[in-house]
């Protein structure tokens, strides 16, 4: 007598019963976080407001709408959602296979940016012109780097040999030597770190951590001696140390110097929303992108800039969970290189907000106007809740 | 998961991220409470001054005006050219860019300046920032046509109007209107003139100095919040300029005009009277003051040589400068009237003679004999008649004659009786403060010197601060020599008030100084009935509505605290100085009808050293009932009757009527009459 499951009617559907429990238990779209994509969406609400207020008064001087650089935003933001959900929906899995293309597609754009297809704005060539949408392949770099070295990494298995390390810094440094050329040091700074705490968390040995860190060192000096480094850099880079001078307005230490009284003026309950007179007065330069900072900590004062430094903090939380709860290397180094970049972006330009560090031409994640980077933001979003998703 | 337990597991090396990761964003928390919560006043305090911007508008500085409402000083407007310096020029002071260095060059072509000191006057740090900086005052018409029909070609290039000082009545009062300036660097610094900017005008000296609170009025000021890119967003808050007050004064332009000429006129013809020694009268400098006997007003006050307050408009020319300022020139800016220290001579004789009354040592009537001379410590004083016993004399007879030996012999019995006193209290020096003399008199001018009256602690305190120098001098003086033994009595006992000091002082020689004013003042009070008033020379201040502000009152400054029966004899023998035969001042008012209008004075002739004794002549009249005190000083102008008082003479006679200053004669008297 063939006594099979298949047979026993009854046995078949409780089986199918529990399959489907367990089945939809570990079902990828049971496991979302929620918290991961709210605080995201809250943090680019702040931005929207931000942008607003930034250039309320300028642009309606001008008699141009008041929400044209939010409209350009949301549309943004509506693309970022869409391209969230598919880093989110492919497996990350997959996403390993398809790591080669991905960053050959991004060299050829940092190529075409440079070539007479790219754009030049403000002495930078960053940009590539697109039916009317400015296209930041930097930004999209920063997302095929991180993805293509963690790949590297997790095939070493948590012990990189000296091979794969030495892979990994050349498909870093290409990238990065590009966007150099721009020149946008503050981007390139980004691709360094990233692959970094890559090396970190992938187990590269800690010998080689510091050999690299003293090889890095020298190059840098290296390369201020040589004068690789153009002369508007350099005085971004000191223009924050004399902040105070008062005579070097119309110099680089002018936006640092506005930039530190539109904060410090916000005092502790800031001046309120559309009353920030630095703000609205355009005394801080690039206040909607790169320094839009100063329109939080003005208007919002110290509670409102902790409430954004907070909801950053949120999404470290939620990142570095992820890393540890990752079923393998690859979803832990994807997650914690997001971590990664997400804090040195917010840490150099807060900090350059506030004359902690050097201007350089870093958005805020989520918050400073600008569609590529916010697109981009919301894919590596994606790309922790597919590893969240995928976790079992 | 992967191998969790090794050393280089992710989670280990994860945390140590998640600890740098924290370690930033403590970082940027602390950084932001430092800057917003610790130090956000003061970012506040930036945020203000970037965004908002003061233009001032200048105020009409009010008028100083005569008794009578005319006016000796107002305002004219001026055209100007002014121009922007943040435009113009950068931080360094150099011009900005090149369109602004055409524009600079254009700017000196039309002025006819070098380009260098359209520079230098465009960053003069005197001026504030706050509102273009005047190149050039009382442009023409063309000139402000030029710039405003092609005013693309002057960016940052403005015409106004300014309101610039005028002087209606040209010289006339100058020392006592004195003159404005631009504010200096160490003035914005004085707390005194916190609310003033660079470039604001403030008066130097005279009235315009006094009453700079009333007369400048306020500046309107016009709070702008601008952008970034400074263009005017909104006007905060906008103030309109409040002209200043207008000062009326008490001086009686007529008689201001008749005393200024009067008196350089006086001095001018007093240079012909050769002395005789055979010098001719130096008369120098001089200075007249005439006062309202009742009130203490001042109704004129001449000081020669004087200066003429316009050239010190836009500035002071180097000639002017340097004729100002040398030596032959006899210091014009000085009001001797106020700020010329005089030893009074035989005009401070009823000062003293009222002392000796208080110190007992005589009676009204009681007499002294007239000697020729009188001797002290082997030194003898004469009196000036040189040589004649004139009999005994009382109070009124000694003022008459002007008689020394009479104040002498009082004043050395006054000093022993003081120096029998433990701790004397000095009757010349107590009653001489009530005539007025050695204090201020609080006139509302600025520079009134006090005089002096000296006694045994200014003696002492003189001799200790002088002692080692006269020590020394008398060590390096010949052995034996007369100076070797006068230095060294002063080293040694310098800082004794002896009766010579004494015997000196009672006929205001000596170390005796006084003022005109004081001189004035002293005769005031004793044609007052003893009641010595504050001289002034503002009467009221009136606002721009025509409306009395403030009214300036007349004063008692006290009170000469002496007999009515002491008084009266005062007054009688000041009476008999013009108009007794033999009184001192008798022949310099030869003709002038006392019978209708009665004068009563006193003659003075100032010892000063080797030089030509000082003239003095001080007189109120009527002498019944007086309205009026002049006093007039000649420096270097020899006896008091007659370089002095036939100026006194010819300003009460123009005062009353008799002659126009016009036609004056100065008729002098007798040299020797003192």
């Amino acid at each position: 007598m063939e006594i099979g499951y298949g047979q026993d009617r009854e046995q078949r559907m409780l089986r199918d019963r529990v399959q489907a429990r367990w089945t939809s238990t570990y079902s990828p779209v049971r496991h979302l976080d929620p918290v991961l994509v709210l605080t995201a969406l809250a943090l680019t609400g702040i931005g929207l407001v931000a942008i607003y207020s930034a250039k309320l008064v300028a642009l309606s001087s001008q008699d141009l709408p008041t929400t044209f650089y939010v409209t350009r935003q949301l549309i943004a933001l509506a693309i970022g959602v869409i391209a969230m959900v598919l880093t989110a929906i492919v497996d990350y899995r997959q996403v390993r296979i398809y790591a080669p293309a991905l960053y050959g597609i991004g060299l050829i754009l940092l190529i075409l940016t440079l070539t007479p297809l790219g754009t030049e704005i403000n002495g930078s060539q960053r940009w590539i012109v697109i039916g009317g949408f400015q296209l930041q392949p930097s930004e999209l770099v920063k997302l095929s780097v991180l993805v293509t070295i963690a790949a590297l990494l997790h095939e070493s298995k948590g012990a990189p040999h000296i091979g794969h390390v030495g892979l990994s810094l050349l498909l870093t440094l290409v990238p990065t030597g590009l966007v150099f050329l721009q020149p946008d040091l503050g981007t390139s700074l980004v691709f360094i770190w990233g692959t970094a705490v890559l090396f970190l968390i992938g187990g590269v040995q800690a010998r080689y951590l510091v050999g690299l860190v003293v090889g890095g060192v020298g190059a840098v000096i290296v390369g201020w001696q040589q004068g690789l480094v153009a002369e508007y850099q350099l005085s971004r880079l000191t223009a924050f140390l004399d902040a105070a001078d008062a005579t070097a307005a119309q110099t680089a230490a002018f936006q640092t110097r506005q930039s530190l009284i539109a904060i410090g003026s916000g005092q502790f309950a800031g001046k309120g929303l559309f009353e920030g007179t630095q703000t609205s007065l355009s005394y801080v330069p690039e206040n909607h992108t790169d320094f839009i900072f100063t329109v939080i900590g003005e208007e919002f004062g110290f509670l409102g800039a902790s409430v954004v430094l907070g909801l950053y903090l949120v999404l470290v939380w939620r990142g570095l969970r992820i890393a540890i709860l990752s079923k393998d290397m690859f979803g832990t180094l994807v997650a914690s290189g997001i971590v990664a970049i997400l804090t040195l972006q917010v840490f150099v330009n807060v900090g350059m907000t506030i004359g902690l560090m050097p201007v350089t031409g870093l958005p805020l994640p989520f918050i400073s106007y600008g569609g590529t980077s916010l697109i981009v933001w919301f894919a590596m979003i994606g790309l922790l809740l597919n590893v969240h998703m995928r976790r079992f | 998961m992967v191998s969790p337990s090794s050393d280089a597991s992710p989670v280990l090396r994860l945390t140590f991220l998640a600890v740098l990761v924290i370690a930033l964003f403590l970082a940027l928390f602390a950084r932001l409470w430092f800057l917003q919560v610790l130090t956000g006043d003061r970012y506040v305090e930036l945020a203000d001054s970037n965004r908002l911007r003061t233009v001032v508008s200048e105020a009409p500085r009010g008028a100083i005006l005569a008794a009578d409402g005319e006016e000796l000083v107002r305002n004219r407007p001026a055209l100007a050219i002014s121009a922007d310096r943040q435009v113009l020029l950068d931080d360094a002071g150099d011009p900005r860019d090149e369109e602004a260095e055409r524009v600079i060059a254009r700017l000196g072509e039309l002025l006819d300046l070098d380009t260098d000191e359209v520079i230098n006057r465009l960053s003069s740090q005197r001026r504030s920032p706050f509102r273009p900086v005047p190149i050039e005052t009382d442009v023409s018409q063309e000139v402000v046509f030029t710039v405003r029909e092609q005013q693309e070609l002057f960016t940052g290039v403005e015409t106004e109007t300014l309101p610039v000082r005028e002087y209606p009545q040209q010289t006339l009062a100058s020392h006592l209107i004195g003159y404005v300036g631009e504010i200096s660097q160490e003035e914005l610094l004085n707390p005194d003139f916190t609310d003033y900017l660079g470039g604001d005008l403030v008066g130097r000296s005279g009235l315009e100095q006094s009453y700079e609170s009333q007369l400048r009025g306020t500046p309107g000021r016009r709070l702008l919040v601008v952008n970034a890119r400074e263009n005017v967003l909104d006007v905060q808050s906008d103030r309109a300029p409040i002209p200043g007050n207008d000062l009326v004064t008490t001086l009686d332009l007529d008689l201001q005009e008749a005393t200024e000429q009067l008196l350089e006129e006086g001095i001018v013809s007093s240079r012909d009277i050769q002395r005789d020694d055979g010098r001719f009268l130096p008369s120098v400098a001089g200075s007249a003051v005439a006062l309202d006997a009742r009130t203490g007003a001042v109704l004129s006050m001449a000081s020669y040589p004087d200066y003429d307050p316009r050239e010190f408009l836009g500035g002071l020319s180097q000639d002017y400068a340097d004729f100002l300022f040398e030596p032959e020139s006899y210091q014009p800016l000085v009001n001797r009237a106020i700020a010329g220290e005089y030893p009074p001579g035989s005009v401070f004789k009823t000062a003293s003679g009222a002392a000796m009354i208080e110190a007992g040592q005589i009676g009204p009537r009681g007499t002294r004999d007239c000697d020729a001379e009188f001797e002290v410590g082997g030194v003898t004083f004469r009196n000036w008649n040189r040589g004649v016993n004139e009999g005994p004399m009382d109070l009124a007879d000694a003022l008459k004659r002007s008689c020394d030996t009479y104040f002498y012999t009082l004043a050395y019995d006054t000093w022993q009786q003081e120096q029998a006193q433990d701790d004397p209290e000095e009757a010349l020096i107590e009653v001489g403060e009530r005539f007025g003399f050695g204090r201020s008199l609080d006139l509302d001018l600025p520079g009134e010197l006090d005089g002096r009256l000296p006694g045994r602690a200014w003696r002492q305190a003189y001799w200790e601060a002088n002692r080692e120098r006269w020590c020394e001098q008398a060590d390096a003086a010949p052995e034996g020599s007369v100076e070797r033994e006068l230095l060294s009595d002063n080293c040694q006992f310098g800082g004794a008030w002896r009766g010579g000091d004494a015997v000196n002082s009672s006929i205001g020689q000596g170390d005796v100084l006084s003022t005109p004013l004081q001189v004035a003042a002293s005769y005031q009070a004793v044609a007052n009935d003893g009641v010595l008033m504050r001289p002034h020379v503002g009467d009221r201040i009136v606002g721009p509505d025509g409306e009395v502000v403030e009214e300036i009152e007349p004063e008692a400054l006290g009170d000469l605290g002496i007999d009515d029966q002491v008084l009266a004899v005062m007054r009688e023998g000041l009476e008999d100085v013009l108009m007794d035969a033999s009184g001192t001042g008798e022949s310099a008012f030869d003709g002038f009808p006392l019978g209708e209008i009665p004068v009563a004075g006193k003659t003075g002739t100032a010892e000063a050293g080797p030089r030509v004794p000082y003239s003095w002549f001080v007189a109120y009249a009527p002498a019944d009932d007086p309205e009026i005190v002049v006093a007039v000083n000649v420096e270097q102008g020899g006896g008091g009757s007659q370089t002095a008082a036939p100026i006194v003479r010819n300003i009460l006679e123009h005062h009353f009527g008799i002659t126009a200053a016009e036609d004056a004669e100065f008729e002098a008297g007798d040299e020797i009459l003192d």
